[in-house]
C-alpha cells in the first residue's frame, strides 16, 4: 500500500508556515465555508459520519466526544493537545512546525462545531521553536481575518491562545493538561466529571489531538465518505505513523489505516542489513509488544485492540534480533517512573521499584525471583490509578518478559543467601 | 537590589529590579490572554527564566504577587515541571534523550561520551559554568536518533565527531544556538528535588543499586524477596517498616554463632 499525502501534503516541498503559500493551496477555504454556510450541527454530523477517531492515543470517536457537551449555556472551550511526549511519537511535532495553518484551520472548525469562542493549544515545553512558529502563524491568521471578533462578518467570534508547557509527560493526559493550563501542577483529576462536563475553569471542554483537528478541513472539503471508505469500517481514514527503532529510514509516514505492519516496515526501508525484526511496539511506550508472527496484522484501532495491544498515538517501534530487551524495558520503565506525577501510590512506588529492580538486574545483582517480581508488580500497579500512566508499564514489560525471558534470566547472578 | 539566596559566585551584581522592568510588560500581556489570570503562571515563569537564565526565588515571588498566588504554590507548581531551573545553570543546557528509540540507536554511547568529555554526570554543571548536562525522556525526534536539545534547539543524529564539534564551537562562542543568559554562577548540582539523589521510598540513598540500603544490598534483596514470597495475601501483608522492625528484633534475640540458646 502506498504512502499517501493528506496532512503531510506539501511538507518538505513548500513553506507551509507562510499563510500565503497555505492559502494558495486552498488553505482556510474550508474554514470560510464552515463559518459562512454551515451550522455547528452540520459539522458535528459530518465528522460523526466520517468515523474519525482521536489520533492522540485513546481512539475515541471525535463526533461523539463533541456531542457529550451539555447545553447549559456555559462558556465552552476547545483545547488542542500538542503535549506530544509518548515515547516513539513525533508526528505532532511535524504538523506543529511544518503546517501550523492546517492545525489552526482544524482548531477553528472544531471550535465552531462545539460553539467555543476561545480555543487553546497546549504545546509541550520542549517544542520552543514549534511554539514560536505556531504563535507567528496565529498572528498571520489573525491579520488575514481568520480569527477574532465576528469572523467573515458573521456572528461567530473566536480567540486562539497558544500555551507552552514546561516539561511533564503527564500533561498529555487531558485532565492533567487542563490543570496545567490553569497554572497548576499537572496532576490528573478524578473522573467523572469528564472534561465535557467540567473541564477548563470548570466549564464544558473538548480536548482533541493535533492530528485529529488537522483532519477536519480535509473531511469538510472531501466529505465524510471520502474518509469513511478508507481502511477498516470501524477504524477508517488515514494516519501519520511515526516509525522508529531498528529500521533503515525512520520517519513519519502517512498511510491508510489497515496497512499491515509488514508494509509499514517496508515503507520505512526495512530492517537493517542482515537483521530480522523480532518484535514491534505498535502504539507508543504504553503499548504491549507484538512479534514477528504478527507482522501481517492490519494496523488499525480494532485489530490492535483484539491482539491485546493498541494503536495508541501511532508510534511504531521495530526491534531487530540485536535488541537487549532488558535495556529496552529499563528505558521505558524508567520513563514511566520518572513521569509519574506522584498522586497515586501504585504508580509512584511501583514504577520506582520496578526501575530499581531492572537496574539491579542490569548491574548483575539480580535474583531469579526478580523476573516474577517484574510481572507481578507491574500487574498489581494496573487499574488502581487516577489516570492511565500507572497502567502503562505492564503491557510492554509483561509482553517482553514473557517472550524474551531467557534474556532476563541471563542477567541473573545468584547473590549470597540473605542472612537475617 | 535583590541578593540571590542561592549559593554560587555572582557573575555580576544582580539587579532584579531591571529584570522585573523587562518582564513586566510581557507578564501583563500574558495575564490578559486567559479568562483566569492564574493560567499565565507557566508562561510568566518562562518569561522570567528567559531573562535570568534560571528561575530565581525573586522571580517566583514576583509571579505570585502579580497572580495573587502564594509563593508556596508557585514553588510547588514550578517544581512539578522539569524545564524550570530553580538553581543557576550553565550557558548551554545539554539535554540528551535517554528513551527507547534513541537508546536503540546508540544513546548509551552518546551519554557515556558526553559524561566523559564534560567531566560531569546527569543533572550537573561543569565547573566553569559553561555546560549543564541532563539525560531526558523522549524528545519526539525518534526518526533522527540519537537526538538531543541544546537550549531547547534540536540536534539530531549524534556521533562522537558531532559532539566534539558541538562542544568546541560552544567553548569558542561560535555555536549557532545562542547561549543562555547567566546571572549567577551555577553550583555543580543544579537540580532541586527528588532527582538530586536517588532515594528509596524509605529514604535510603540508592543512587547505585548496590549501595547500602539500595536494591542490590543484601538486606534490601531479602526484604523484596520476602515480600515476593510472602505467604500473606496482598492486603494482609505487613508494611515494610514492620518487616524491618521485626527483622531487627529477631536479629537482636537470635543466638550468636556457636552459642547455645539458654
Amino acid at each position: 500500500m502506498p504512502v499517501v499525502k493528506v496532512l503531510t501534503e506539501g511538507i518538505g516541498e513548500v513553506n507551509l508556515r507562510d499563510i500565503g503559500e497555505y492559502r494558495k493551496r486552498g488553505g482556510y477555504e474550508q474554514w470560510q465555508r464552515v463559518a459562512t454556510t454551515m451550522s455547528p450541527a452540520d459539522v458535528i454530523d459530518l465528522v460523526s459520519k466520517s468515523g474519525l477517531r482521536g489520533r492522540g492515543g485513546a481512539g475515541f470517536p471525535t463526533g461523539r466526544k463533541w456531542q457529550f457537551l451539555p447545553n447549559n449555556g456555559r462558556p465552552r472551550y476547545m483545547v488542542c493537545n500538542c503535549d506530544e511526549a509518548e515515547p516513539g511519537t513525533f508526528k505532532d511535532h511535524l504538523l506543529l512546525e511544518e503546517t501550523p495553518h492546517q492545525v489552526i484551520e482544524g482548531m477553528l472548525i472544531g471550535s465552531y462545531a462545539i460553539g467555543s469562542n476561545h480555543a487553546f493549544i497546549y504545546i509541550r515545553g520542549e517544542f520552543k521553536r514549534g511554539f514560536d512558529i505556531f504563535s507567528a502563524a496565529i498572528e498571520e491568521a489573525r491579520a488575514a481575518g481568520m480569527l477574532g471578533d465576528n469572523v467573515f462578518g458573521g456572528e461567530f467570534s473566536i480567540e486562539l491562545t497558544p500555551h507552552r508547557g514546561a516539561g511533564a509527560y503527564i500533561c498529555g493526559e487531558e485532565t492533567a493538561l487542563l490543570n496545567s493550563l490553569e497554572g497548576k501542577r499537572g496532576e490528573p483529576r478524578l473522573k467523572p466529571p469528564f472534561p465535557a462536563i467540567k473541564g477548563l475553569y470548570g466549564e464544558p471542554t473538548v480536548v482533541n489531538n493535533v492530528e485529529t483537528l488537522a483532519f477536519l478541513p480535509h473531511i469538510v472539503k472531501n466529505g465524510p465518505e471520502w474518509f469513511a471508505k478508507v481502511g477498516p469500517e470501524k477504524s477508517p481514514g488515514y494516519k501519520i505513523v511515526s516509525v522508529s527503532g531498528h529500521v533503515k529510514k525512520a520517519g513519519n509516514y502517512e498511510v491508510p489505516l489497515g496497512t499491515t505492519l509488514r508494509e509499514l516496515l517496508e515503507i520505512a526501508g526495512g530492517a537493517r542489513d542482515g537483521r530480522t525484526i523480532v518484535a514491534i511496539q505498535p502504539g507508543g511506550g504504553s503499548s504491549a509488544c507484538l512479534f514477528e508472527e504478527d507482522l501481517d496484522l492490519s494496523y488499525d484501532f480494532d485489530t490492535m485492540a483484539a491482539h491485546k495491544t493498541m494503536l495508541g498515538s501511532g508510534a511504531v517501534v521495530f526491534f531487530d534480533d540485536t535488541t537487549d530487551f532488558v535495556k529496552a524495558a529499563h528505558a521505558l520503565v524508567r520513563f514511566f517512573a520518572h513521569e509519574s506525577c506522584g498522586q497515586c501510590t501504585p504508580c509512584r512506588e511501583g514504577g520506582h521499584w520496578l526501575e530499581l529492580t531492572l537496574e539491579r538486574l542490569l548491574h548483575g545483582g539480580g535474583l531469579d525471583s526478580d523476573i516474577d517480581l517484574l510481572v507481578s508488580v507491574s500487574h498489581q500497579m494496573t487499574g488502581l490509578n487516577l489516570c492511565p500512566l500507572g497502567d502503562s508499564i505492564e503491557p510492554f514489560l509483561a509482553s517482553v518478559v514473557k517472550r524474551f525471558e531467557p534474556q532476563f534470566r541471563r542477567y541473573v547472578k545468584h547473590a549470597e543467601p540473605a542472612t537475617v | 537590589m535583590a541578593e540571590g539566596r542561592v549559593a554560587g559566585r555572582a557573575v555580576a551584581e544582580r539587579d532584579f529590579a531591571a529584570v522585573l522592568a523587562q518582564v513586566k510588560p510581557e507578564a501583563e500581556r500574558l495575564m490578559a490572554l486567559y479568562p483566569e489570570k492564574r493560567s499565565a503562571l507557566l508562561p510568566m515563569l518562562h518569561a522570567f527564566q528567559n531573562v535570568e537564565g534560571w528561575l530565581s526565588p525573586e522571580a517566583m515571588a514576583e509571579a505570585g504577587r502579580m497572580l495573587s498566588v502564594p509563593l508556596s504554590v508557585v514553588e510547588s507548581t514550578a517544581s512539578f515541571y522539569t524545564l524550570f531551573f530553580r538553581r543557576p545553570i550553565g550557558r548551554y543546557m545539554l539535554q540528551v534523550c535517554r528513551n527507547l528509540s534513541c537508546r536503540m540507536n546508540g544513546a548509551d554511547d552518546v551519554m557515556a561520551y558526553f559524561r566523559e568529555r564534560l567531566g560531569v554526570g546527569h543533572l550537573q554543571t561543569t565547573d566553569d559554568g559553561t555546560f549543564s548536562y541532563e539525560e531526558v525522556e523522549c524528545l519526539a525526534a525518534c526518526d533522527r536518533a540519537p537526538s538531543m536539545q541544546v537550549n531547547l534547539e534540536f540536534v539530531y543524529d549524534l556521533t562522537p565527531e558531532k559532539i566534539d564539534e558541538l562542544i568546541a564551537a560552544m567553548k569558542a562562542g561560535t555555536y549557532e544556538v545562542a547561549p543562555l543568559p547567566q546571572t549567577a554562577m551555577p553550583a555543580r548540582d543544579w537540580h532541586v528535588g527528588q532527582d538530586t539523589g536517588r532515594k528509596s521510598p524509605g529514604g535510603q540513598d540508592v543512587s547505585h543499586p548496590n549501595a547500602p540500603g539500595g536494591m542490590g544490598d543484601p538486606s534490601g534483596i531479602d526484604l523484596i524477596e520476602r515480600l515476593a514470597r510472602s505467604p500473606y495475601p496482598i492486603e494482609a501483608r505487613p508494611t515494610q517498616e514492620r518487616l524491618v522492625r521485626e527483622g531487627a528484633e529477631r536479629l537482636k534475640h537470635a543466638p550468636h554463632n556457636g552459642e547455645v540458646e539458654h
